[in-house]
């Protein structure tokens, strides 16, 4: 039988392995955790849209005309009017209730109101505690407030004798094209950006949490000793067996994704590829920065925590970095998951020539080089290992 | 009887102050209990701060140059949505200008538009957005259909006139005015929507992480248990509800702070009262803890905590219903997120402070908190019982011989 190396890139390389091997934490760490993300944000949101919003009608009329009103809007399919409530009071309770995301309220004597030209208001009203679903809702209320106000417009011209034009109902019409996601799938906005934010919290947990097991357990100077002393050997054949595992976890991820979700992708493979590659590569090399300015398994854990969870607003994903406050939005662009997200959109969702985006694949370069300002941190820690809990 | 009662509050009050000697030295701990709960969501409140999505980048591409397209342009340009930056020549620049990142979205105004208009037909403008963020997608829409609505109205009148001058005497202006009002969260901001939710969330990844992390210490140096050959066992149940004593009487002003202060500090929706708002938010602090005593059963290591539990704040972000509402969940999501205690805490809770509802009226949360509540402290009490007390007992008598050399410096 062969013997095994105890010295040596190769034996660094192999004891990594045994111990990611023999500890179910990294099992759950790579792999569980991850995993059960790729399915959990996809299938949630499989729907695309909240469709079917529950509501309400106030109907303090009662006549042909504000049950026509009903009638158009319990045929909108965005809307589910569950409950027909007798005053305002009550609607407003069952919105407190949470069983309806907003209602539709039509005054008394609205008809008479209206044909004797004494102005009746609609107004509705929107739960905008909760925003996708009350968005939604808000849509679909104007719409047929729009259609009821176009059709009234339309018998009064009737009336006055002048020709009613179905042009008329809408005069200036400004048609949207949302580029790349036409069917405004909440999954394909938010799994794209929150999936790779998961992926950079596990990869800066899992780099930190590996190498401050080294200093807290004291085999550190072992370490280093079968890397002859040389702290850039140690880490990268301790580091590598892990990059290789995140590699095969991103490119699975974005075959899921693009393949088996079927989200947008608009561009070459390939660059987007060397995106997620390098995200991996980035994150480790941020993950191992924070442990140089912090040789301490809690203390690094600690700010991989910290950062990752707050990337998942920092990188604005959903609220522009150019509203966020400057002080802020600085922030964002020292998270290796902005550059995925960015990448993302220009080559996956738009497709536009990878020229647009050379800047970002510059700035994971930038990710790479860190850990190197600070490789004399984490030797002088790893010769004198202090574990302070 | 009476002398076991006694015992049993020997242990109790024992245990109470056994816990905070142990958390107070413990740099995680303390870490989790006062940086957590009073940084976090100040840092958190201040990335969505400015509530509301303003001036979204845009550029025109104007085919027509009639009054009629730069109406609409200046329309646009002067709703609080939309910030006109300029004009492109042709749709190639304007194309450039959005892949450098420059705007996001483009209105193509086609030759025509202004003739349309004055031959009282449909005048098109098609309006192009970048579908990175919805928000800002949002935002052209509601402006685009503003805008649209309006000029349209004002064309209908001039049209209603100029078929029959005594048209105005009969109707004047708008037949029927549309209202709109926003409920609960009344500006719209983004801050106000997602930060209640998140504050709850806070609180309770609080207590499951301070507490797995003081059950991974133990498990690293069982002596900490307070084992001791010599006398008889303290009662399990006697030292988890002071060790949960302990927690709530540390987590009193942090509670306070987050439930409270951070709305006022933030001007959040606070339509709630305060002291139903607490009483609400008790027994998921107890579901917590009795959830916190589950995951001690698989923490072995003080730091593994944050790789096994950090990420679930995602996860139950998503679960709580806040982004996605629960009634368009799939089933086996909705299960899961009904066993945990941050969903029905986060849906309580926003429902009272922003919708301002009663406690009677979250009763469905309410009752399902304190369900979860029992169940997970029974777990967490068999948990401890048969798994990691014994587990521990075996570990501190084997080190019981030489307790000199263990002792933490």
């Amino acid at each position: 039988m062969k013997e095994l190396p105890v010295k040596g890139f190769k034996a660094i390389f192999l004891r990594s392995v045994l111990q990611i091997v023999r500890r179910p934490l990294y099992w759950v760490g790579f792999f569980m955790l991850p995993l059960f993300f790729f399915l959990f944000l996809s299938s949630l949101m499989e729907q695309g849209l909240p469709t079917r919003v529950p509501a309400a009608i106030v109907d303090k009329d009662g006549t042909p005309l504000s049950r026509e009103i009903t009638q158009n809007l319990g045929g909108m399919q965005m809307v589910d009017l569950k409950e027909s409530c007798h005053s305002f009071t009550q609607a407003r309770h069952s919105m407190q209730e949470g069983n309806i995301f907003g209602f539709f309220l039509i005054p008394e004597n609205f008809q008479a109101d209206l044909m004797a030209g004494r102005k009746p208001v609609i107004t509705f009203y929107t739960n905008m505690t909760y925003y996708v679903p009350a968005s939604l809702l808000f849509k679909t209320f104007k719409t047929t407030a729009t259609y009821a106000k176009a059709g009234v417009a339309m018998s009064v011209l009737n009336a006055v004798g002048g020709e009613a034009d179905p042009a008329l109902l809408l005069p200036v019409n400004i048609v949207s094209r949302p580029l790349g996601n036409p069917w405004l799938d909440y999954a394909i906005y938010l799994c794209n950006s929150f999936i790779p934010c998961v992926l950079q919290l596990m990869i800066f947990l899992i780099t930190c949490f590996s190498l401050g097991q080294e200093i807290k357990y004291g085999t550190s100077r072992r370490l280093l000793q079968m890397a002859d002393g040389s702290i850039f050997k140690a880490l990268a054949a301790k580091l590598l067996p892990q990059t290789l595992i995140w590699i095969v976890v991103v490119v699975f991820m974005e075959s899921w994704l693009f393949r088996w979700c079927h989200y947008p992708m608009h561009g070459s493979w390939w660059w987007l590829t060397l995106s997620e590659v390098m995200f991996v590569l980035a994150s480790q090399g941020m993950a191992v920065f924070f442990f140089g300015l912090l040789p301490n398994l809690r203390l690094s854990l600690s700010i991989s925590a910290l950062l990752g969870v707050l990337s998942f607003s920092l990188a604005a994903f959903s609220f522009p970095i150019e509203s966020m406050y400057p002080a802020m939005g600085i922030f964002s662009w020292i998270l290796p998951t902005r550059y995925n997200f960015l990448i993302y959109i220009d080559q996956a969702l738009n497709g536009i020539p990878v020229y647009y985006s050379r800047v970002w694949y510059v700035a994971y370069i930038i990710f790479m080089l860190l850990p190197f300002t600070m490789m004399w941190n984490i030797r002088r820690c790893m010769k004198k290992p202090v574990y302070v809990p | 009887m009476w002398k076991y009662i006694k015992s049993l509050f020997r242990d109790l009050v024992d245990e109470y102050f056994n816990e905070f000697r142990f958390v107070f030295h413990d740099g995680g701990i303390v870490l989790f209990f006062c940086f957590l709960p009073l940084a976090y969501p100040i840092i958190y409140s201040l990335i969505y701060n400015p509530e509301v999505v303003r001036d979204v980048r845009m550029v025109v591409v104007d085919h027509d140059r009639t009054a009629a397209s730069r109406e609409l342009v200046r329309k646009l340009d002067a709703t609080q949505e939309v910030w006109v930056t300029g004009y492109a020549a042709e749709m190639g620049e304007a194309r450039h200008a959005m892949n450098s990142h420059e705007c996001y979205g483009i209105l193509e105004i086609p030759a025509g538009f202004g003739r349309r208009i004055g031959r009282g037909e449909q005048a098109k403008a098609v309006l192009y957005a970048e579908m990175s963020l919805l928000l800002r997608y949002r935002g052209f829409l509601v402006a685009a259909t503003n805008v649209a609505q309006d000029m349209g109205s004002e064309i209908l009148a001039q049209k209603i006139d100029l078929t029959l001058p005594l048209a105005a005497t009969i109707s004047t202006g708008d037949p029927l005015p549309i209202n709109n009002v926003s409920m609960g969260n009344i500006e719209n901001g983004f801050d106000s929507f997602v930060m209640p939710g998140v504050i709850v969330l806070i609180l309770h990844q609080c207590i499951i992480l301070a507490s797995g992390m003081a059950g991974g210490a133990r498990r690293e140096n069982p002596l900490l248990t307070g084992y001791n050959p010599t006398r008889p066992a303290k009662s399990v149940a006697m030292s988890m509800l002071g060790e949960m004593l302990c927690y709530i009487t540390i987590l009193i002003v942090p509670i306070m702070f987050l439930l409270h202060y951070v709305p006022l500090i933030f001007s959040f929706p606070m339509a709630g009262n305060p002291v139903e708002i607490f009483c609400f938010i008790m027994p998921m602090v107890l579901a917590c803890l009795g959830l916190g005593f589950c995951f001690q059963g698989i923490v072995w290591e003080r730091e593994t905590v944050f790789v096994l539990w950090v990420v679930t704040s995602v996860a139950f972000l998503f679960l709580s219903g806040l982004t996605w509402p629960r009634y368009a969940m799939p089933e086996v999501w909705k299960l899961l997120s009904d066993i945990i205690p941050g969903t029905w805490g986060v849906e309580g809770f926003i429902k009272m402070n922003t919708n301002g509802s009663s406690l009677a009226q979250v009763r469905p949360e309410y009752i399902n908190l304190w369900i979860l509540a029992g169940v997970y402290l029974v777990l967490g009490y068999c948990v401890r019982r048969w798994y990691v007390r014994p587990k521990l007992w075996r570990k501190a008598r084997a080190l019981q011989p030489a307790p000199a050399e263990q002792q933490p410096d």
